[in-house]
């Protein structure tokens, strides 16, 4: 799953806040029962504190950005829109941000465009970030009508042209998501009048897709017409991006059309190491029942193609399940990983190293922590997982905050600037945090920033006791960061683009002065 | 600083839990249906509340399964198709060798619209019937999973019945949230 709307989850604090509201009541009255009136009163003030306490730490409008070891250096609302996915893109002499969004809100379905006067549904925000410090909003491509998950064109990949092996040398490719029903290529090479080139649609979801751009194939996240899940994959030829070729359906075992029994956890996304490479991680499941999947990306492309058990089992290398508490939203693949602590091994001293990010979906913390987990994938057969990372919830009593706690997504960029070296996590409430992943055996956080909210943050809601109870807090929903080292953070709950970068030791790791 | 609001409306606040617990842990209707422990093991989602009723007042036994799935995605849609109930009903936990019997119907207990399906599932001790549905509330789901050893209509009516019953009903909206 992923993402779903927002209102949902406010439904989903019930069970967990009932245990969690459980487990604090038996401790209140454990302290009621100590002895008679003195403790009693003792136990109202403690209990009259702790809720002070955590009132305290409810972000407000005009409270500082927090941050540690990261600042920041620009910013742009993005017209007040939802936005997940940012891809950051060297374009000729510009820096171009291409940033999708989820659907409108139920207060506000269709934000106004400023630039056209009209309300318009979320879609693509084109923003120019070549001086980071002045980001210049260009164009706002609508998307589908509807609200959160139902409309908007949340995923966004960018290839030039001249770089795909069938391109327009002149044109640079935009492939966007239109809400549930289609995949659309823009033609961005001037990215203020965007062309639309072609359109995949006819589909009953999409979501996060990942296209290489020195071959041209796409990994599209698709609900083909015909398969028992939302979300397979539907690998294409855009090569050439004016005429996408198809070359497989590809799923799980039991969720092809005709199949029976029990069905297998949705995709989520994949991310592929290219031809050289030759290997397709996808992650499925959002907050449940994930797992990893290692793919053949040769066997993939060139195998049997026929939907069936067998032809789907064929390019699979390995599947290593998480806990059924946790999901897979990113598979983010770190080869070749020199290890200092193994370097006077005589084996094992590099290693494959898959760091999983799971999605909280939940607010105010309804479910199983979802976080980031580091998995040593060097014996593809037999993947282990290593190491685990979270923001600490006592840190900022984020359970209390508002909105949900817990990781999101990871930066994709494979840009030399950070990779193997430091990963950004989006955390929703905690923003967003810098983990140095050169030991991946032990990931250590080495910065963090959490956006001030605005005028323009939307509030996030639970349930309790039947009543709707809402707070604003920041969202940080998905990060991506550009060949230059800067680091951008968009806001799920409308608050915009932050763009960062690092200071002090987190600049360090990096090899940045 | 006034206080006594604070602590008013806290006290208000855990009375409130309170009743919810009560509710969750209310049995169902005596007689005929018996609650047993969750027979299956931990998932991705808490455990729910399993009953049973014998042969002799459902005329055949059948066991059924039924917990709240809160966070759901197709918030607008609510449960879209036959696969969706393939997907979400827990009749998965009962085996996974399931085979749908027919198209499934669509369905309202307890005030939420869903859909029906039978099932043929493959046990150790042989085939049984199976009813899977899935129920729908904004963004949250209510799954019941049924197995037993009549028909498939036999099956359906008796765990419809049960859900239908007002205790029942009564704890599936209180784990919805008061709807």
């Amino acid at each position: 799953m992923v993402a779903c709307q927002e209102r949902v989850f406010v439904r989903g604090y019930r069970r967990a806040s009932v245990a969690h509201s459980q487990r604090r009541l038996a401790g209140e009255l454990g302290v009621v029962r100590m002895s008679g009136r003195v403790s009693a009163v003792c136990g109202t003030v403690v209990v009259v504190l702790l809720a002070h306490g955590a009132s305290a730490q409810q972000p407000k409008i005009g409270d500082p950005p927090e941050a540690s070891n990261m600042k920041l250096v620009g910013y742009s609302d993005l017209q007040a829109r939802s936005a997940y996915q940012p891809t950051i893109h060297h374009q000729g002499n510009r820096w171009i941000a291409y940033i999708g969004h989820h659907g409108g809100t139920d207060d506000i379905p269709d934000p106004v465009n400023p630039m056209t006067g009209k309300p318009e549904p979320n879609g693509t925000s084109i923003v120019d970030v070549t001086d980071p410090a002045h980001p210049n909003y260009l164009r706002h491509i609508p998307g589908q009508e509807g609200k959160y998950e139902s409309g908007g064109a949340q995923m966004v990949r960018v290839c030039d042209g001249d770089h795909l092996p069938k391109g327009d040398r002149n044109a640079v490719y935009m492939l966007r998501t239109f809400g549930s029903e289609a995949h659309e290529i823009w033609n961005v090479a001037d990215p203020a009048n965007p062309v639309l080139v072609a359109r995949i649609g006819g589909l009953k979801d999409t979501h996060k897709s990942w296209w290489e751009c020195d071959t041209g194939i796409a990994f599209l996240v698709s609900g083909a017409p015909g398969w028992r899940t939302r979300r397979m994959t539907q690998v294409y030829d855009l090569s050439d991006p004016a005429h996408p070729v198809k070359i497989r359906d590809f799923g799980l075992p039991g969720q092809e059309p005709g199949a029976t029994g029990a069905v297998p956890t949705e995709l989520h996304g994949p991310i592929s190491t290219g031809a050289k490479g030759n290997r397709v991680y996808f992650g499925y499941g959002t907050d449940k029942g994930g797992f990893l999947q290692i793919v053949d990306r040769d066997k993939l492309l060139n195998g049997p193609k026929e939907p069936t058990p067998d032809n789907l089992k064929f390019p699979e290398i390995a599947r290593m399940p998480l806990s059924a508490m946790n999901g897979a939203h990113t598979a983010f693949p770190m080869p070749g990983m020199r290890i200092a602590e193994f370097a006077h091994d005589k084996d094992g001293s590099t290693r494959d190293v898959v760091m999983i990010v799971d999605e909280a979906i939940q607010n105010e913390c309804g479910e199983a922590r979802q976080m980031v987990w580091f998995a040593d994938v060097t014996t593809e057969a037999r993947p282990m997982m290593i190491s685990s990372f979270t923001v600490p919830e006592a840190s900022g009593n984020f359970c209390e905050r508002g909105g949900r706690f817990g990781s999101h997504s990871s930066n994709e960029s494979m840009a030399p600037v950070y990779y193997k070296k430091l990963a950004f996590i989006a955390f929703f409430n905690a923003g967003v945090r810098a983990l140095d992943v050169r030991d991946p055996y032990h990931p250590k956080e080495v910065g963090y920033f959490i956006p001030s909210i605005t005028q323009a943050t939307d509030k996030r809601c639970v349930t309790v006791d039947g009543k709707e109870r809402c707070k604003v807090a920041i969202q940080t929903n998905n990060v991506e960061t550009d060949d230059r080292g800067y680091i951008y953070a968009v806001d799920r709950a409308n608050t915009g683009l932050h763009i960062l970068e690092l200071t002090g030791e987190a600049r360090a790791i990096a090899g940045r002065q | 600083m006034r206080t006594w609001p604070v602590i008013a409306a806290m006290f208000l606040a855990l009375g409130g839990l309170s009743a919810v617990a009560a509710y969750e842990m209310a049995p169902p209707r005596a007689g005929e249906w018996h609650e047993m422990a969750w027979p299956f093991p931990r998932d991705g989602w808490p455990a729910g509340r399993a009953f049973r009723c014998g042969a002799a007042d459902c005329g055949g036994d059948v066991e059924v399964y039924v917990r709240p799935k809160l966070g759901f995605c197709n918030c607008t849609s609510g449960v879209a198709d036959d696969d969706e109930v393939d997907r979400v009903a827990d009749v998965d936990m009962i085996s996974a060798r399931f085979v749908p019997l027919k198209t499934g119907d669509s369905v309202d207990v307890a005030d939420m619209p869903g859909r029906i399906r039978a099932y043929a599932v493959e046990l150790p001790g042989g085939k049984r019937t199976a009813i899977g549905i899935a129920l729908s509330h904004r963004c949250d789901l209510m799954v019941i999973a049924a197995q037993g050893s009549g028909d498939a209509a036999q099956v359906r009516q008796a765990a419809l019945a049960f859900l239908g019953s007002r205790e029942i009903k009564t704890w599936m909206t209180a784990a919805m949230g008061s709807r």
